[in-house]
């Protein structure tokens, strides 16, 4: 995978993928409630109860469908439908009988995986004032930063690139919802924790 | 008609645009409209044309193929934005296509069923337009004072031209105001009373060469995203070039800002007074300057507020706007008090950055741009805080230089263009003529051809906006005609309009046409609603906030029976008229006959004609030598009406927009991008004025020539506290203002998928402190109360925008939260214009 846009003198990492990152691995890069550990801690430890999902106070969760395999049942969160709202007091884990979601005090504890912004289809990235995702960020200024730049080739305008923080991103996936770019598909992404792992792993 | 006009369309300017948007449009499609696009099909015609959203004004070319547009993309070619959009511009072109477009007219037959979305049938054209006719015309004759037209910053220029026209002129009335009374008329009324002209003396090429940006109560991040991207440009490519935001709030723009400084509500005032009085006290000011081109003045204080209806009545109000001269020594004195120390107390900002701030504009070497809008104008000492930027720029010799100025930022696209610049205010004739000023109705009569006193009838300004609206709730008017605004959503104290109490029911003994595209809460209302085209739909005009005049081309047709809002009005004028005489002649032709055939109920020409004939008219104006009689007045009288002057119709087309005063030189029009500042016109400057009116050579190279004595006026204005303040029961201040998503009040973006989508609900901003002492999570349902009214919003803390503890803000877009119900109507006794910031308001979880 490759990396761009580091950001010079920002405290954390902040990254942003290219567009050949943002294809969606497969069905079973499932996005999880908050307080879900790794993918392997989770489905051993969720019952499939729906306690979860009923809980929701915006219906973010949904119960995956017959494609996610052994997963099937399980919660998860289809960001573009519905993203989670990071409740203050996240009822989802304290509704959790078996800690599948656990060890969640604030939203900063919140660890679903990360957004990825794909630079090629975000309008943003081409001078436009859109940069809804960062506005909508729940963690605004944290999570998603603006990059201010020069536009290339301009003299009086600039670019107001969006910016995922690596280690602040708690992967709501409200940018996703938000994002105004739908076709092919948004300009933002979230790469679930599976994925993430996965990748990291590749070595790439 | 369409073939010819699509023709000539051809021949010229869309020519001119495709060549020269060539190459960049295929990147930036914006709108995207199902199975048109795609690179294999053949390119659509192209129709230059301006955004239809706020007062930056950016260019666009609309691309067209089978009559619907398939693309709207920036206009390189227009100066204003060169080819770039906001997200709202991007997805432009999609407001034309909502599921729910008006296209047929629609007739409420029972009155009981107003205020609910029920209730209106469908009508013929006919039908409604003989209901409005004979309303109006029984309205008229019965008593023309219960008469009242509310029209807008949107309305093109010509239309705003010809309804202004149609009655003034024809109904000899001054019941008509735009809704800029809501956003500009503070700025307004401040042009007048410093400079005696209105609009700007700088342009957005200031923001190119500024070495410090000062925002006040402007989240220009938001309001205004193409400027901002202009302002952040400049701050990444000048060496040392800062941003200061002052507000009461810390909002989007804060957040770029190098330094924010949060005052409390109206110590604004006293903040720019403190920056004056280091200037004054440490003869720090640019003393050539105040010497050559300065006067000072101090105005009637302690004017109270315009809170109950008969204010106007008091004595207070009497003399509100009362002035007279002081000497520097007096304007010294009179600013003493506002040290660093006693402003810090009172508004809270550290004294170590008033200093700082103090320092920018003591700096002789500084180019510094003021830029506001709302935060100031909405304000209920709004042209009192208008004339303290003013004063500081105008005693450190920072204005209407290249890089230096204040400007004065709008919030629609027209407000200049047509509210401001044709006058469809109550007491203004086109080109900031006033009705009761005896030569400006002479002068008018002479463009108008209308014998000489006509328009004697209408010397005393009829009714602003919200005497308007407080007089229809308490049953004093029986006719309105609203166009291109949406005021059960964007009046304030709504509660009282749309009679929701058992007292100042009135709204529904009314009756209300209104011109719309989409069902609005105002339709709602409505006994008439009339279907029109939106936007491109027909031919229009638009001018920005920098004196930019652009012409937006017809790309297709209205759906349905939709017809231009012109067409209604003239339709309603003709019938209204018949039987009247100007002079010994048929009233409605011997306004209109130049571009209406009555017999035949359409006009003479086409969209393009018909603009260009009705701009032609318009534009004797500003050029009185195209009109003998016109030209003796502008002589005699010294009206200098060239000040503001205008081209030819096809020039705008040509260049994509013009920045007025336009100049010919050497046959060629040019554009004014520094208003009185002398040099070479072809750069920009003021060549023309200053060798015509002004007096070269003076200090900063600048002549004032419109101004009296050829001096602008530096007014002292105190600090006066806000018309209502905290206390036990009401202990927040409520802000309302506008996000970038969303438009005014969100007829138009709403209906955008993808704007829906990024800003899906109306949120309250309050602090973490606020929500623990209120016991409420961010989610929570709360009900907002003021003495006003009250209404239901859900609480955000998320930090988009964040207001101190005791300060609360949401934006207006959204019906559903309609905040409007308990806001304030308290207005500003010199501008009239209502404070939408300072409404105090209890929040109670429910």
């Amino acid at each position: 995978m490759k990396l761009s846009n580091v950001i010079a003198g920002a405290s954390a990492a902040i990254v942003a993928f290219q567009a050949a990152a943002c294809v969606l691995k497969g069905e079973t890069d499932l996005l999880r409630p908050p307080g879900a550990q790794s993918e392997e801690d989770f489905l051993s430890r969720c019952v499939k109860c729906g306690k979860c999902i009923e809980a929701c106070p915006y219906r973010s969760l949904s119960p995956a469908s017959q494609g996610a395999g052994v997963a099937v049942g399980t919660p998860c969160i289809d960001a573009r439908e519905q993203a989670c709202r990071l409740c203050e007091d996240f009822p989802c884990v304290a509704a959790c009988p078996t800690g599948a979601l656990r060890d969640v005090d604030g939203r900063r504890d919140v660890r679903m995986g990360i957004a990825v912004i794909d630079e090629e289809l975000c309008i943003a990235f081409q001078g436009m004032r859109c940069e809804v995702c960062y506005r909508a960020c729940p963690l605004i200024d944290e999570a998603i930063v603006i990059d201010y730049r020069m536009r290339e080739g301009d003299a009086i305008h600039s670019v107001f690139a969006p910016a995922i923080v690596q280690d602040a991103c708690v992967a709501c996936g409200l940018c996703v919802e938000r994002c105004v770019v739908g076709e092919p598909r948004t300009a933002i992404r979230i790469m679930c924790d599976a994925e993430r792992a996965r990748t990291a792993n590749d070595g790439s | 008609m369409d073939i010819t006009r699509r023709q000539f369309v051809k021949a010229t300017a869309v020519a001119l645009a495709s060549a020269a948007a060539a190459g960049t449009l295929s990147s930036l499609v914006g709108c995207a409209s199902g199975s048109a696009q795609g690179g294999a099909q053949a390119e659509g015609q192209k129709f230059t044309a301006v955004c239809r959203f706020c007062g930056c004004g950016c260019g666009v070319i609309c691309e067209v193929r089978d009559n619907k547009l398939i693309s709207v993309t920036g206009d390189p070619d227009n100066e204003s934005n060169r080819g770039l959009n906001c997200v709202k511009g991007y997805y432009l072109g999609k407001i034309l296509y909502g599921d729910d477009r008006l296209t047929v007219p629609l007739i409420r037959d029972d009155a009981s069923t107003k205020g609910t979305a029920e209730g209106l049938r469908e009508a013929t054209w006919d039908e409604a337009l003989e209901l409005v006719s004979a309303k109006l015309k029984e309205t008229w004759k019965a008593d023309k004072s219960r008469l009242a037209f509310w029209l807008s910053g949107q309305q093109p220029i010509t239309e705003g031209y010809a309804c202004a026209k149609f009655i003034k002129a024809g109904l000899l009335s001054n019941n008509v105001d735009p809704n800029a009374r809501l956003c500009m008329a503070s700025a307004v009324v401040s042009f007048m009373n410093v400079f005696q002209t209105d609009e700007p003396a700088g342009s957005y090429a200031d923001l190119d060469e500024a070495d410090v940006f000062v925002t006040w109560g402007a989240n220009m991040a938001e309001a205004h995203p193409m400027l901002y991207s202009r302002l952040t440009a400049r701050k990444l490519s000048g060496e040392g070039v800062r941003h200061y935001d002052l507000g009461t709030i810390t909002t989007r723009t804060s957040a770029s800002a190098d330094k924010t400084l949060i005052f409390k509500p109206n110590t604004d005032l006293a903040i720019a007074n403190c920056i004056a009085n280091h200037l004054v006290q440490n003869k720090l000011y640019d003393e050539a300057f105040v010497n050559d081109h300065l006067q000072f003045k101090q105005g009637a204080e302690n004017i109270g507020n315009a809170t109950m209806d008969d204010y106007e009545q008091t004595e207070a109000g009497k003399t509100a706007e009362n002035v007279s001269a002081i000497t520097f020594e007096e304007y010294a004195e009179r600013l003493s008090p506002y040290t660093f120390e006693y402003v810090s107390e009172l508004s809270g900002v550290p004294a170590e950055d008033l200093r700082e701030l103090a320092e920018v504009f003591a700096d002789p070497d500084a180019k510094v741009m003021s830029l506001w809008t709302m935060g100031v104008n909405q304000h209920n000492r709004g042209t009192w805080m208008n004339h303290n930027i003013y004063n500081i720029h105008l005693l450190s010799g920072k204005i209407a230089r290249p890089g230096c100025g204040p400007f004065s930022l709008t919030g629609q696209p027209t407000a200049c263009g047509t509210a401001r610049e044709v006058g469809t205010f109550c007491h203004r004739l086109p080109a900031d003529l006033l009705v009761a000023n005896e030569q400006h109705r002479r002068f008018t009569e002479a463009v108008w051809d209308l014998p000489e006193g006509h328009l004697d009838a209408i010397k005393a300004p009829g009714m602003h906006t919200v005497k308007m609206f407080r007089e229809m709730s308490k049953g004093n008017i029986d006719f309105l005609w609203s166009a291109h605004n949406n005021w059960a959503q964007s009046m304030p104290n709504l509660t009282r309009f749309l009679g929701m109490g058992d007292e100042n029911r009135g709204i529904f003994d009314t009756f209300i046409v209104v011109n719309e595209v989409y069902p609005t809460l105002s339709t709602q209302y409505a006994d008439v609603v009339l279907p029109v085209a939106l936007w491109v739909e027909r031919e229009g005009q638009f001018g920005n906030a920098e004196r930019r005049t652009a012409v937006f081309e017809k790309a297709v047709d209205p759906p349905g029976e939709a017809k231009w809002d012109l067409w209604a009005f003239m339709e309603v004028a003709r019938r209204v008229l018949d039987g009247e005489k100007i002079g010994d002649k048929d009233a409605f032709d011997h306004l209109f006959g130049f571009i209406y055939d009555k017999d035949a109920a359409d006009f003479k020409g086409d969209d393009r004609e018909t603009n260009r004939a009705l701009w032609e008219e318009y534009r004797v104006f500003s050029n009185p030598s195209l009109n003998e009689q016109a030209q003796a007045i502008n002589e005699s009288a010294k009206l200098k009406m060239e000040a503001k002057q205008l081209a030819p119709y096809d020039e705008y087309l040509t260049h994509h927009g013009l920045t007025w005063p336009v100049r010919e030189v050497d046959g060629t029009w040019m554009s004014t991008k520094w208003r009185f500042a002398d040099g070479a016109q072809a750069d920009g400057f003021d060549e023309v004025g200053v060798a015509t009116y002004g007096t070269p050579g003076l200090a900063g190279g600048v002549s004032f020539y419109k101004s009296t004595d050829m001096r602008p006026s530096v007014v002292f204005r105190p600090y006066e506290p806000p018309a209502e303040e905290p206390d036990e029961e009401y202990p927040f201040y409520f802000v309302t203002g506008r996000l970038l998503e969303h438009w005014h009040t969100g007829t138009l973006t709403r209906r955008v998928p993808e704007l829906d989508r990024a800003l899906p609900e109306a949120l309250l901003n309050v602090s973490p402190e606020d929500c623990e002492k209120l016991g409420v999570l961010d989610g929570d349902m709360v009900r907002v109360r003021s003495r006003f009214g009250q209404f239901d919003i859900k609480v955000s803390t998320a930090g988009r925008t964040e207001p101190p503890a005791g300060v609360v803000f949401a934006p207006f877009f959204a019906e559903e939260a309609l905040v409007n119900l308990a806001v304030q109507d308290t207005y500003c006794p010199l501008s009239k214009e209502p404070d939408y910031k300072k409404t105090c308001v209890s929040i109670e979880k429910i």
